[in-house]
């Protein structure tokens, strides 16, 4: 090694003479492979998700439902198959596919932010305000607040967290984030038991905990807007900030040497992905495991570069929790299993594995 | 690249860890900056990585601009710089990095990328990461995991990082700590051969005596001395600083000082305390 290093003069192309380089062996997929293969995936995840349910529709009915409803001049179909694909299971995968999109990238950004593994997207506490907000209009039977109740849970609680977690002179530092977001997130979950107990009788129990499980039964196509508007925009702004994220891998130092500010980054993501995060589970509950679990699993594949982690993790999350939530409303039918029991039956496993696999890698 | 500190001071908790720094490391060189554990030395890296401001006194800056290269310009301070322009000419080597994500080597070279791209993540110089893995040599360690490399490796690849980032200034804490000797002599000579202007926080004084074309010497966050290494090794310095007995030779080569420690002197005041 010697000789390249102690090359004379300004090293260049001639430095390396001495000792030819070997061909590096490339073992990162291309991007665009990636997106295509993963774009191409989803789409078909989504079409024949449609099709598998109580009623056994066939894909053609499905594509000209879809196909009618744009507009396109198609063989109408029935109105019993037409309502069950345009009112129910489309806005149901659609949804599920922008949550579990909007999961897997605010489970990506979370981990990168506090340089945690175990970070996921209720880091702050989110899923036990936004529980805690849905109990309690449940329970005082205003069923119809549920979402906007759950946003402003989440939104307390992040507050709360963000409160707590910041430090001297502004600064928001891993550590006291976690452990900020670990005592609200107690705390919440404390009060939402608290007022389950005291008011909750028969079927409201059940209703509470299918929701604190996550589900997306009854999802509607306004669900359907507010998970893929959220999605949108911040999706958007977090891609924008990709290269800046890869900056904080060697910690807060090294990222202020490349450039990046980590405190007003943290802030400024953090609030945003914690959002994103709030506007998700009020749509649909707090689905655990998948922003957990994608960013792990898709770094495998794209390696940690957040502009190829980050889109392929949201595509992932979206074909995982359309799956998930397919294997829930069917596989007890007509009864409905909560979808977070579902990914945390499949994720756990899956984590596992990723565990035995990375033994000697970056985990250690 | 010229740079000025003049009279630097910084408050850590209530102390002043540094105090009235005034120093002019040369351009173009290689400027080593000594001291004892404590004595200011990655506290003042940090400032003039502009990653800390100073609580007194200013780190001037010059020629910093690629355009005007041939002309001298006017110094600025370095805190009216943008910080993303401060990391395009800047580079500051940290003297622990550690790194959780599963990285190819490659990886985190292009890292030193991150102040070049613009906001969508094109990058004006594409070849900048393979030029970089080149010039340490390190073609053959692009695709290698980062968990999987050796200490010296890393080192390798963290210099090549620092250089993709296209540094006017470099500036390295322990860049030879967990080498050994031959890996440090070879990073050393391999960062002199650079021309870039750079400040090494050195412990090793004969690395220093041998590499460093202008040294610094901090001591409780003071200046104690400064100039050619000939100049600024002594036995009484030596002593004063570090409290030891040192005798300082002269190479028969090169005729850089050798500094060979022990002698008749007593023990470090601290040892002594732990006589029986």
């Amino acid at each position: 090694m010697a000789t390249t290093l102690t090359g004379q003069g300004r090293p260049g192309p001639a430095a390396t003479q001495a000792k030819p380089p070997k061909p590096a062996t490339p073992r990162r997929a291309a991007l665009p492979l990636i997106l295509a293969a993963g774009l191409a995936l989803l789409l078909v995840t989504l079409a024949v998700t449609v099709t598998i349910g109580p009623a056994n529709l066939a894909l053609t009915e499905v594509l000209r439902s879809v196909a009618g409803h744009l507009g396109l001049p198609v063989q109408p179909v029935e109105t019993i198959p037409d309502a069950i694909v345009w009112d129910l299971r489309l806005p149901r995968v659609l949804t599920a596919a922008a949550v579990g999109a909007g999961l897997g990238l605010a489970g990506a950004v979370m981990q990168t932010l506090t340089r945690n593994p175990l970070a996921d997207p209720y880091l702050l506490g989110l899923s036990s305000g936004a529980s805690l907000g849905a109990a309690a209009v449940l329970l005082l039977g205003w069923a119809v607040l549920l979402p906007l109740a759950a946003f402003a849970g989440a939104v307390a609680a992040l507050i709360v967290t963000l409160a707590l977690a910041r430090g001297a002179g502004g600064s928001l530092t891993p550590t006291r984030v976690i452990l900020a977001g670990l005592v609200v997130s107690q705390l919440a979950a404390a009060a939402t038991s608290f007022v389950v107990f005291w008011t909750a009788k028969g079927d409201s129990y059940q209703e509470i905990l299918a929701w604190i499980m996550g589900s997306l039964a009854g999802v509607t196509w306004t669900s359907v807007g507010l998970a893929a508007g959220a999605l949108a925009v911040i999706g958007g702004l977090v891609l924008a900030y990709a290269g800046r994220l890869d900056a904080f891998a060697f910690g807060d130092t090294a990222a202020l040497a490349l450039g990046v500010e980590p405190n007003r980054t943290r802030w400024l993501l953090l609030t945003a992905v914690a959002l994103l995060t709030g506007a998700l589970v009020a749509v649909s509950g707090a689905i655990g495991f998948v922003g957990l679990l994608v960013p792990h699993a898709v770094a495998q594949l794209t390696g940690p570069s957040h502009r190829r982690l980050l889109p392929v993790a949201a595509l992932a999350g979206a074909i995982l929790l359309v799956w998930a939530d397919t294997i829930a409303r069917t596989l007890f039918a007509p009864r409905e299993l909560p979808v977070g029991v579902v990914t945390a039956l499949v994720g756990a496993p899956v984590f596992a594995l990723l565990l035995r696999r990375a033994r000697g890698g970056a985990w250690n | 690249m010229e740079l000025t500190l003049q009279a630097v001071g910084a408050e850590l908790g209530g102390r002043w860890v540094l105090d009235g720094i005034d120093a002019t490391p040369p351009a173009g060189a290689v400027t080593g900056l000594l001291g004892p554990n404590g004595a200011g030395k990655t506290t003042l890296l940090r400032i003039i990585a502009g990653i800390m401001a100073p609580q007194s006194g200013t780190v001037l800056v010059s020629g910093l601009d690629e355009a005007a290269a041939g002309q001298p310009t006017p110094p600025v301070p370095l805190t009216a710089l943008p910080r993303r322009q401060r990391a395009r000419r800047i580079t500051l080597l940290e003297q622990e990095s550690a790194c959780a994500a599963s990285f190819l080597a490659r990886e985190v070279v292009a890292l030193g990328r991150v102040p070049h791209r613009t906001w969508w993540g094109s990058d004006s110089d594409e070849g900048a990461v393979e030029r970089a893995l080149d010039a340490v040599g390190a073609s053959h360690l692009a695709g290698r995991p980062w968990a999987s490399l050796s200490g010296g490796e890393r080192q390798r690849i963290h210099i090549a990082r620092a250089l993709a980032q296209e540094p006017k200034l470099l500036l390295l804490d322990e860049p030879t700590n967990h080498l050994d000797i031959s890996a440090q002599l070879s990073v050393l000579a391999f960062v002199k051969a650079l021309g870039i202007t750079t400040v090494a926080a050195l412990h090793d004084l004969n690395l220093a005596a041998q590499f460093c074309d202008h040294v610094l010497v901090l001591s409780q966050g003071r200046l104690t001395a400064a100039g050619s290494p000939a100049q600024v090794f002594t036995p009484q310095l030596i002593s004063q600083v570090y409290g030891i007995d040192a005798a300082v030779l002269t190479h028969p080569e090169t005729g850089r000082p050798v500094i060979a420690v022990g002698g008749p002197a007593p023990l470090p005041a601290p040892l002594l305390e732990l006589q029986p």
